[in-house]
């Protein structure tokens, strides 16, 4: 599978390259700068992957062209706010601000914990988009339209705090209609 | 042609450090000196004679550092600065470059310590110098002399941030991070002593004996002298396995006891602010490393260093076979535990926030001996005297995260420092 990284100036992006490197057989993950975005040939792409990174989605503006691609996208953090403005929702300063600390959220029917780093969370859910996960202060933690082939997850599956940081990929695989 | 020729010598690490001592004063040598039981203990390298060198400028690529190193045989020994950092990763910056890049060196003569079988390894091409040297082993004392440190400062330093200041600077920071431009961010000051009389070798020597650490190193840079008494390893690199071992969490301490070790390594913040970096530093190995070979061990221990409790994880992996140990390092360079996280966002917030320049300060001291062996560490903990300014250059600082509190980390900066501020009483 063809798997592109757009990396927003974050320095998780490669953790995450070798988690879907090593959770999806046939991975070919390909990592490209934001500053590439408007020049991306996205058709070679069977999934997109918004990465995390600092600031937030109004500060990375073009990624029109990856929603309007037909392909199926994976947002992490800024990549789920990111996608989510681009439904029309909200970003907001997130009530005690959280950086490399993990939760225990409920999450396709089990509780996992999960590594979280940010600073910002979604205020205002977008168009069509569900609520999958929300943690105990009802923190939007997982979006998903899985017609559209859209999903977010504000938490951080590659951070070695998160234990099953692939079964999140796999999840991602079936939601986004790849397997 | 030449070959190379090694002599070994039996010597215990107290005299190996004491020669090195009597090289550095005689022979202008350039040293690595460790200390054991550390966690980022690596090889003692004493340089003598460089026979090439390389002062870093804006100008020099890693290409050419690459070159220089592997090119030739034989180690090379120096150090890169945090300012080639800041070119590497694309931050511009208006201060006064006052210092090299970079500065590396390849020796007629190096002689290691090889802790294993208590001994000191000769090598040279060059015979006399080996001959030389080993005559001069033989008279050496047996350990560092007790001796007063002339030239120490008698007055406070100037600094680039006062408490004010640096407190001022962590609220700043504060509000970057929750706005989100850094998860974390290294806010350092700097302080400079004017001291005319300074014996800089003598300071270094002296602190080697009073206040051990894992990662000394001495080196001699035109009119600068580095002094780094570094307890961080940044990047080792052995036959092409990774080891990185980040610090983060510090805990300042008069009398040590075990629970003190719980108390840091129970804190949330001080866990965050490591497993932070230790996702950064695999990051930032990753791009060199081969899938799934990136792992962390011993996350959350803790050494003492001088009256000071760190925390630490070992971040491990292996290279890539296309790649070599400087492909590594740079594109991991400068070690995220000093930028910050993400680092690109953290570096252009420092460089705004800090009036001062890094210099060699949270850049690298670097061992390179081959394209799959290195070891270098993280210059914190470091002076430079500059023996024509006459001044004594120090920097401190401290890791912020949301849960930071300006004050703490204004003393936590002045906790590292204390073994300059304190000079005066010696």
């Amino acid at each position: 599978m063809n798997i592109l990284i757009i990396d927003n100036n974050d320095s998780f992006t490669r953790n995450l390259e070798h988690l879907l490197a090593t959770t999806v057989s046939g991975a070919d993950v390909v990592v490209e700068p934001y500053a590439h975005l408007a020049s991306l040939d996205l058709a070679q792409f069977e999934l997109i992957v918004i990465s995390p990174g600092p600031g937030s989605p109004a500060e990375y503006p073009g990624y029109e062209r990856v929603f309007t691609s037909g392909k199926p996208v994976l947002g992490i953090c800024l990549g789920m706010q990111i996608m989510n403005e681009y439904r029309g929702g909200g970003t907001g300063r997130l009530p005690g601000c959280m950086h490399g600390k993990t939760d225990r959220i409920m999450f396709d029917g089990a509780v996992h914990t999960v590594a979280r780093y940010h600073s910002l969370c979604v205020t205002k859910v977008g168009d069509r988009l569900e609520i999958l996960s929300e943690n105990s202060d009802t923190v939007p933690m997982c979006l998903g339209n899985r017609e559209d082939r859209l999903l977010g997850y504000q938490f951080h599956p590659e951070s070695f705090l998160t234990p099953d940081g692939g079964a999140f990929i796999d999840y991602a695989l079936d939601y986004l209609g790849l397997r | 042609m030449t070959t190379l020729s090694t002599i070994s010598v039996s010597v215990n690490r107290d005299r190996f450090d004491a020669f090195a001592g009597q090289l550095a004063r005689t022979m202008e040598a350039d040293l690595v000196l460790s200390s054991k039981g550390y966690p980022a203990e690596t090889t003692s390298v004493i340089g003598v004679r460089p026979v090439a060198e390389l002062v870093v400028t804006e100008e020099t690529t890693t290409d050419r550092i690459k070159d220089f190193c592997f090119s030739t045989p034989g180690l090379a020994m120096g150090f890169v600065s945090y300012t080639y950092g800041m070119k590497l990763r694309g931050i511009s910056s208006n201060k006064p470059l006052d210092f090299p890049l970079g500065h590396l060196k390849k020796y007629g003569a190096t002689v290691e310590y090889d802790k294993d079988n208590e001994q000191a390894i000769l090598s040279s091409e060059d015979q006399p110098l080996l001959d030389e040297l080993s005559e001069l082993l033989k008279t050496s004392p047996d350990e560092l002399p007790e001796t007063e440190v002339p030239g120490l400062p008698t007055s406070p330093p100037s600094t680039s941030l006062g408490r004010a200041e640096y407190e001022a600077g962590v609220r700043e920071t504060l509000e970057r991070i929750l706005s989100g431009y850094t998860y974390q961010l290294n806010l350092s000051t700097k302080f400079t002593w004017d001291c005319p009389d300074l014996d800089p070798l003598a300071l270094f020597l002296a602190l080697r004996k009073s206040h051990p650490a894992p990662f000394y190193s001495w080196l001699n840079s035109g009119p600068n002298k580095v002094l780094s008494t570094s307890p961080e390893r940044f990047l080792r690199v052995a036959d092409g396995h990774v080891l990185s071992q980040p610090i983060k969490g510090t805990l300042r301490f008069d009398q040590y006891s075990p629970e003190l070790v719980s108390r840091l390594t129970d804190s949330p913040k001080e866990d965050a602010e490591l497993s932070m970096i230790v996702d950064l530093i695999r990051n930032d190995i990753s791009a060199n490393c081969e899938y799934g070979s990136v792992r962390v061990e011993n996350h959350k221990s803790v050494f003492a260093v001088d009256n000071l409790l760190q925390m630490y994880g070992d971040v491990h992996g292996e290279l890539r076979e296309d790649r070599d140990c400087l492909d590594l390092f740079f594109d991991a360079f400068p070690g995220g535990s000093i930028t910050g996280c993400p680092k690109k966002s953290s570096m252009t917030i420092i460089e705004e926030l800090e009036p001062h320049s890094r210099g060699i300060y949270c850049g690298s001291v670097v061992v390179i001996r081959d394209e799959k062996n290195m070891d270098s560490s993280i210059a914190i903990r470091t002076a430079v005297y500059g023996t024509e300014t006459k001044k004594l250059d120090y920097w401190a600082g401290s890791g912020i995260v949301v849960d930071s509190k300006p004050a703490s980390e204004y003393q936590e900066t002045l906790a590292k420092a204390e073994k300059f501020l304190t000079l005066g009483e010696r």
